[in-house]
């Protein structure tokens, strides 16, 4: 029976092939969807790692943070072949508007000048330039320490925040670490900045940008209870100069170097976290996989059944051949043609189907889901590989089909 | 007794049993059907026929007794087996036509030929004489289902001679034609057997078939009744 002939044979059998048909390409759709959109986001962050302004990043483990930020990070800026350290502290502050309202805000506290050093060309291009924060290196109201310097109590907020609370560049606002209205230290907002396509949809609309010092003060990480210097940080980012930036020889000595100063802390380098990405992808791969395995299974259920079942929706064609002798391997032949048909057109459908769930997605979802899936990546080893397997596994399938083809009586199956 | 005296094909004392010997289809049956013979076979419906020509065409193993071919035992050979046997030593012609569907006139008649793994060029020459035999040389593209049943049975009986067997066995093979249709399957049948020397074996209720046998067997209870080669 040639491939013409297992095609009409399918076709006679117009339900039950559409219905196997549908099992397999719901099946496929899972994986195509979960690993194109798995791996469209890792490449997405790792497009954003390796394009980031960036290469090292000094952290601390433990609750505490980073301590005597100010000194670390010019003693950093000194070593060779850096360009800029850029100290970094996040913390949850309330806003009060000049209206009365309020508002919470992710404030980050940074020093202007190493802060737009160290941001990718995408990320710089939403800042006003220079940073309108004052003092670029945030040593005059620092002031070795005393904090004694004289402040600009500037800040800038991020446009969601201020389209929302209908704030702009010259209007004066209250900021407090504990929420309460009484302990408010007023800021000049001098400008707002425009935030990067976040994977994570809303999260983090509400930013405002102001001067390490600053920021330090009002969340009590600037001195001690008893005078003592704190200068804390959560971490600071480490971009290298010129083409050591993308020698990773060079970055990995700076690094070591920085381990040298800070022996407590932890320095990681960027090619460090692309390494954990990967990991962290193949395990979600792994885990992408698993699930879909269930689905398959589902769907290799309904196409056993179907195989099987056509051996009785055909009993008496499949015995007629065996009457007249037509040989086993003939009959296993067919049946696996049939198999092969049905497992490649359903994982065909599949992938299709796939796609085209990831593009509507991409078109209609909600703006998180639609973020996501618009990085979706297809790819065509991996499409080919999922229907590969398909197509194997319907080949054993149809061995069952043919040991019921071979145990059916003929006399029985002709009355 | 050489290869070439014996019998085509002879049952020994068969029994044939269903529903674990809940039901006796043939009660000890012994028959030669020699080479070259037309024989007819009647009786009653379940008295074992279509038991008997299942059996003689290795379709079906007995339950005790023995099947020969050509002198040589076989009913109990593996199916493997039988059906190579079949393949080239039997062409069956069932009641019920049994074309498959999905295939052309030609393609059903091409079936037996695929399966001996004739090259495609003789079985295209072979197709074209078998169906120039039995008068259906334009209807070749049809399918059983835009043929009426007669034409399907002259199918049947082009399938049954493609790779030329030495036993033609056919079950009640004019049962459901009309007149005319019958004249020429059974004329087609007889000719057949008459040119290629093939035994012809013919399960039937039409007197005329049975007039035209050269040896005519009765059937009762799943025994044999009467016998004219016996008389
Ligand atoms: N596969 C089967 N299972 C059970 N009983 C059967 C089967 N085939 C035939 N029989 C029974 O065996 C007897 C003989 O059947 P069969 O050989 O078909 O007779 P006939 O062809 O003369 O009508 C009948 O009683 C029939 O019901
Ligand atoms: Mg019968």
């Amino acid at each position: 029976m040639s491939w013409r002939q297992a095609g009409r044979e399918l076709r006679h059998l117009r339900f039950q092939t559409a219905l196997a048909l549908c099992a397999i390409a719901v099946a496929v759709a899972l994986p195509v969807v979960l690993l194109s959109v798995g791996g469209g986001v890792v490449a997405h962050e790792l497009d954003a790692l390796q394009h980031s302004g960036f290469q090292i990043v000094v952290g601390a483990s433990g609750l505490h943070g980073i301590s005597s930020t100010h000194t670390l990070s010019s003693r950093i800026g000194a070593l060779a072949n850096v360009r800029a350290s850029s100290p970094l502290l996040s913390l949850p502050l309330t806003v009060f508007l000049p209206g009365g309202g309020e508002a919470p805000v992710l404030a980050e506290g940074v020093i202007p000048g190493p802060f737009l050093a160290t941001a990718s060309p995408q990320e710089s291009g939403l800042f006003p330039q220079p940073l309108p924060l004052g003092d670029p290196t945030d040593s005059v109201h620092f002031a070795n320490g005393t904090y004694r310097g004289p402040a600009t109590n500037s800040i800038l907020l991020s446009s969601p925040l201020a389209t929302a609370r209908g704030i702009g560049t010259g209007d004066r606002i209250g900021l407090s670490a504990s929420g309460n209205r009484s302990q408010t230290t007023e800021f000049n907002v001098t400008g707002t900045f425009g935030l990067p396509p976040s994977l994570l949809g809303p999260t983090g609309a509400f930013v405002a940008i102001l001067p390490l010092s600053d920021l330090q003060l009002r969340s009590g990480t600037a001195l001690s209870g008893s005078g003592a210097l704190i200068d804390g940080s959560d971490s600071i980012e480490v971009a290298l100069s010129g083409s050591a930036a993308s020698d990773s020889g060079a970055v990995a000595s700076v690094a070591s170097a920085i381990q040298g100063l800070v022996p407590y802390y932890d320095v990681a380098t960027q090619d460090q976290q692309v390494a954990a990405l990967l990991d962290a992808e193949s395990v979600l791969t792994g885990f992408y996989l698993a699930l879909s395995s269930f689905s398959l299974a589902i769907g290799f259920v309904f196409l056993g059944v179907l195989l099987v079942r056509r051996v009785e929706a055909l009993r008496a064609p499949i015995a007629l051949r065996r009457a007249v002798g037509v040989p086993a391997r003939s009959l296993a032949g067919e049946f696996a043609r049939t198999a092969v048909a049905l497992g490649a057109g359903g994982a065909a459908l599949g992938v299709v189907a796939g796609i085209v769930v990831v593009r509507v997605l991409a078109a209609y979802g909600s703006p998180a889901v639609s973020a996501v899936a618009q990085l979706a990546v297809f790819d065509p080893v991996q499409l080919l590989g999922i229907a590969a397997a398909v197509v194997a596994v319907a080949m054993l399938l149809s061995l069952a089909a043919t040991r019921a083809a071979l145990r059916l009586s003929i006399p029985e199956a002709l009355r | 007794m050489s290869e070439a005296e014996a019998p085509v094909a002879e049952l020994v004392a068969v029994r044939k049993e269903y529903t674990a010997g809940a039901v006796t289809a043939l009660a000890g049956v012994s028959l030669q059907v020699g080479r070259s013979t037309f024989l007819s076979l009647e009786g009653p419906s379940g008295c074992g026929k279509t038991s008997l020509l299942n059996l003689l065409g290795l379709l079906d193993v007995p339950s005790s007794g023995s099947v020969r071919w050509n002198g040589r035992d076989a009913g109990r050979l593996p199916e493997r087996e039988r059906a190579r046997l079949r393949l080239a030593g039997v062409g069956f012609i069932f009641q019920r036509f049994h074309l498959l569907p999905t295939l052309t006139a030609a393609q059903n008649v091409e079936l037996p030929l695929r399966a001996i793994r004739r090259p495609a060029a003789q079985r295209e020459r072979r197709v074209a004489e078998l169906l120039d035999r039995v008068g259906l040389t334009a209807r070749a593209q049809a399918y059983p289902h835009q043929l009426s049943g007669g034409e399907e049975q002259r199918v049947a009986v082009a399938r049954a001679l493609a790779n030329g067997p030495g036993l033609l066995l056919a079950d009640e093979p004019t049962g459901e034609l009309d007149r005319a249709s019958a004249d020429t399957v059974l004329d087609l049948l007889v000719s057949a057997h008459r040119d290629s020397g093939a035994a012809l074996v013919v399960v039937t209720h039409n007197p005329e078939v049975a007039a035209r046998a050269q040896r005519h067997l009765v059937m009762r209870d799943g025994r044999i009744l009467s016998d004219s080669a016996a008389e």
